[in-house]
């Protein structure tokens, strides 16, 4: 920790994103950053996985395939060794995957891995969590340390969610929604942070 | 042991601190006039109810006092189901009840949800291999946790449609069997009478055919039927049915005359009174499975031979057996058995948004959008946004004998060692805050830490407007660093009655604690869970000044407008600082 790399451990775009050199991004031409998200070391984006059947929908409007395969938000915040992986399934007879997306103030944990169809604002996801297929967290939602989200579940706004199989076990209070906010943490990473307030 | 975390929590007014105190204080005299000299004890049994997460905790501006979850009123919103999230109108919630009637369901067995998949199904039989089905092959649907595994199929239920699960599901028995609707339970009831002329042939007929067909035919929702309907014809045509049951009509279970004859227990009259002996046996027990009597199957072997062959995992625990839904379709409670084969899907429970009161002004403190999925709200007077949050920080200062080892939270406390906590003020509000702290010299409880709170009165600076921060948030971050370290690098010493450090909106001030020993005296019992953590009671008393608004009702009118109000609050709050070292 005391030994800095010499060419700094992030990469920080012109969008405000810092990603690690030791990150694994996969396909990154298919992986979307909102700007100002933190990828931390050892993070894996499977932006490979992407939807190998158009819908129907999307392919006649427009000539040129929309690929994308993971969507991240502002302000997110993906934890060491933590894994993002679009889910899927069997769609009319051939398998195929969807994009995951995820929306602003997201933080993930470390070593947790995301397999859900989408991540809404302000969601905190604990170290050790898998998100299961498909699952739909919406806004505000608090995963504590080591749940495992079963697949398709949905979670609805204002949960605070444990367990294995994951179940809500309480309600985010009123006052607890500014916790989600992630701008501070975004301050303290990069490749010269500000020491932390002493 | 878990490592602890700091943590603040604060006590809500709602509960009456005269009664918090120690048991053992009863000593004491009076707690009327020492209200406020009784040092709060959170390890009082009752305190446990009292103190909130600063985020728990609302605030009423009318009143000018924090409410907590347990004294506010809640009204409900919105309902609706917190899997597809589709609002429920209140209508629906009388008639379907509180569960979503769609197509959502939990896993019986792990709680997981349950999703609709289609099964393959074998060529179809012998029916379908009429040219016209041929082509299409007819597919059913059943519910599979994508968890754990169970399927409806394990329970014998299958549906034929994709959509509309919770409507078909009603319909369906364990075992596929489809349950008995009103009109095939008439028309049972009609073969049943038609073979008998009279009411008693054909209530042994009924008998002889229920044992013939096993007896277990018998549903709740049946029986039930046939019990009101028996009552019913009873009630209206008393004299018909008189047959030799006079023993159980003395005691007159359910005789219209039992009414008068409890009252007649208890306004003194006598116990047979003629009038009711007149009426009595005029209603007759029901005697057979169509009137509605059910025989108790107290033969239970097979069911302990089935217990006796299974595992325990096979058998549903209590709160598996809890969630299950009221089934109508299923027999009496006589045949349930208490098996994981024999539990059903469980509908997801609706979740609600529910807007908030404060008990004593009535006005809304706290109003969500009725929206589901809207998050917003449109009043939201959160307590954080009115007094100063409390975060603590472990200090340590370099010692004597060479610079301090990094603080690291979570760390045992030393006994009889003197530590230093960092306590930060955070002021919300746009005005100035005078704070007073007060704080019992030792900690209450069996084993008394010493604490000193080095400065129990400051200012803090008002907040500013976000965007202030966000221009000159460099400026200041340099600014503040700078009045520290101008202070304090030269003699990194913790002076009384200074403060340790201030910001724009914030200050730091610096708690001495001597941790008690946890050493047990002879004759003590043992360590009670707990007991190690050093939490601090303390008394945060704040004020500050606000400008008359001419919407305040306490400004009268001839008061000056340039006047400003002085508004207080007070509080106790708890410091859980962290857990002392054994032994």
């Amino acid at each position: 920790m005391s030994r800095r790399p010499p060419r700094g451990e992030y990469i920080e775009t012109d969008t405000g994103n810092k990603v690690a050199r030791k990150a694994t991004l996969v396909g990154t031409q298919n992986i979307m950053l909102g700007g100002k998200t933190v990828i931390q070391p050892e993070v894996m984006i499977r932006g490979d996985l992407i939807r190998s059947i158009q819908s129907s929908s999307s392919s006649s409007s427009s000539a040129t395939p929309n690929n994308t395969a993971v969507a991240i938000g502002r302000y997110c915040f993906l934890s060491r060794a933590s894994c993002l992986r679009p889910p899927g399934r069997l769609y009319k007879g051939a398998f195929t995957y969807m994009p995951l997306r995820i929306g602003d103030h997201v933080f993930v944990g470390p070593s947790s891995v995301i397999q859900a169809a989408s991540i809404g604002n302000h969601v905190h996801i604990g170290a050790r969590v898998v998100v299961g297929e498909f699952a739909i967290i919406k806004d505000y939602v608090r995963v504590l340390d080591e749940t495992v989200i079963p697949p398709n579940m949905v979670i609805p706004s204002f949960s605070i969610v444990a367990g294995q199989p994951a179940r809500v076990i309480g309600e985010v209070p009123e006052g607890g929604h500014e916790a989600f906010e992630l701008r501070e943490l975004y301050k303290t990473v990069g490749n010269n942070p500000p020491p932390a307030a002493a | 042991m878990a490592p602890l975390n700091p943590y603040t929590y604060i006590q809500c007014p709602c509960s009456d601190s005269a009664s918090l105190g120690r048991p053992t204080d009863l000593t004491s005299p009076t707690s009327a006039d020492g209200d406020e000299d009784n040092t709060f004890d959170p390890r009082a049994p009752r305190a446990n109810f009292s103190l909130y997460p600063l985020e728990y905790l609302l605030y009423c501006e009318d009143c000018h006092q924090i409410r907590c979850p347990r004294c506010i009123a809640e009204e409900i919103a919105t309902y609706y189901c917190p899997s597809c999230l589709f609002e429920v109108p209140s209508s629906n919630l009388k008639s379907e009840g509180n569960r979503c009637t769609r197509s959502c369901f939990q896993c019986p067995i792990c709680i997981g949800p349950l999703s609709v998949t289609s099964i393959e199904t074998p060529p179809p039989s012998s029916t379908l291999l009429s040219p016209d089905h041929a082509a299409t092959p007819h597919s059913t649907y059943s519910l599979i946790c994508s968890y754990c595994n169970w399927s409806s199929t394990e329970i014998g239920i299958q549906f034929d449609k994709p959509n509309g699960i919770h409507a078909q599901l009603a319909k369906l028995r364990n075992g596929g069997a489809s349950r008995l609707t009103a009109k095939e339970r008439k028309e049972r009831r009609k073969e049943l009478s038609h073979r008998g002329g009279e009411a008693a042939v054909a209530a042994a007929a009924a008998v002889a055919a229920n044992e013939s067909s096993g007896g277990q035919d018998v549903d709740l929702e049946t029986q039930f039927a046939n019990l009101k309907l028996f009552c019913n014809s009873q009630l209206a045509d008393p004299s018909a049915a008189d047959n030799g049951f006079s023993s159980l009509g003395d005691l007159g279970f359910s005789s219209p005359s039992s009414l008068s004859r409890i009252m007649n227990l208890y306004t003194g009259g006598k116990l047979h009174d003629p009038r009711a002996k007149s009426k009595l046996g005029a209603m007759r027990e029901a005697l057979a499975a169509d009137e509605g009597l059910l025989e108790s199957n107290l033969n239970e072997s097979s069911l302990i031979t089935r217990l006796h062959q299974s595992d325990f995992l096979d058998t549903a625990s209590s709160t598996q057996i809890c969630s299950q839904p009221p089934n109508l379709g299923e027999p009496h409670l006589h045949g349930a058995s208490r098996f994981n084969s024999s539990l059903r899907p469980v509908p997801y429970l609706l979740r609600t948004k529910r807007s908030k009161r404060c008990p004593v002004c009535r006005h809304i403190i706290s109003k969500p959008e009725a929206k589901v999925q809207t998050t917003r709200f449109r009043i939201r007077l959160v307590a954080g946004s009115y007094i100063p949050s409390i975060s603590i920080r472990r200090l340590n200062l370099p010692g004597p004998n060479g610079p301090a080892a990094p603080a690291i939270l979570g760390d045992l406390l030393d006994p009889l060692k003197p530590v230093h906590f960092l306590l930060t003020f955070k002021n919300p509000i746009f005005e100035s805050l005078k704070v007073t702290l007060g704080a019992p010299a030792t900690t209450p409880g069996r084993f008394p830490s010493k604490v000193t709170v080095l400065c129990p009165q400051f200012d803090i600076d008002a907040n500013t407007d976000v965007w202030d921060e966000a221009l000159k948030d460099n400026d200041r971050e340099s600014s503040s660093r700078s009045r520290r370290r101008a202070g304090t690098e030269s003699q990194f010493q913790v002076e009384v009655g200074k403060i340790w450090e201030r910001g724009r909106n914030w200050v730091s001030i610096v708690v001495e604690v001597v941790p008690a020993s946890l050493k047990l005296e002879a004759g003590q019992d043992v360590l009670k869970e707990d007991e190690d953590v050093l939490e601090i009671p303390m008394f945060v008393r704040i004020e500050w000044e606000v400008e008359n608004g001419g919407d305040d009702a306490t400004s009268g009118p001839g008061r000056d407008k340039d006047q400003k109000e002085k508004r207080e609050l007070a509080y106790w709050c708890v410091l859980g600082l962290g857990r002392i070292k054994q032994g």
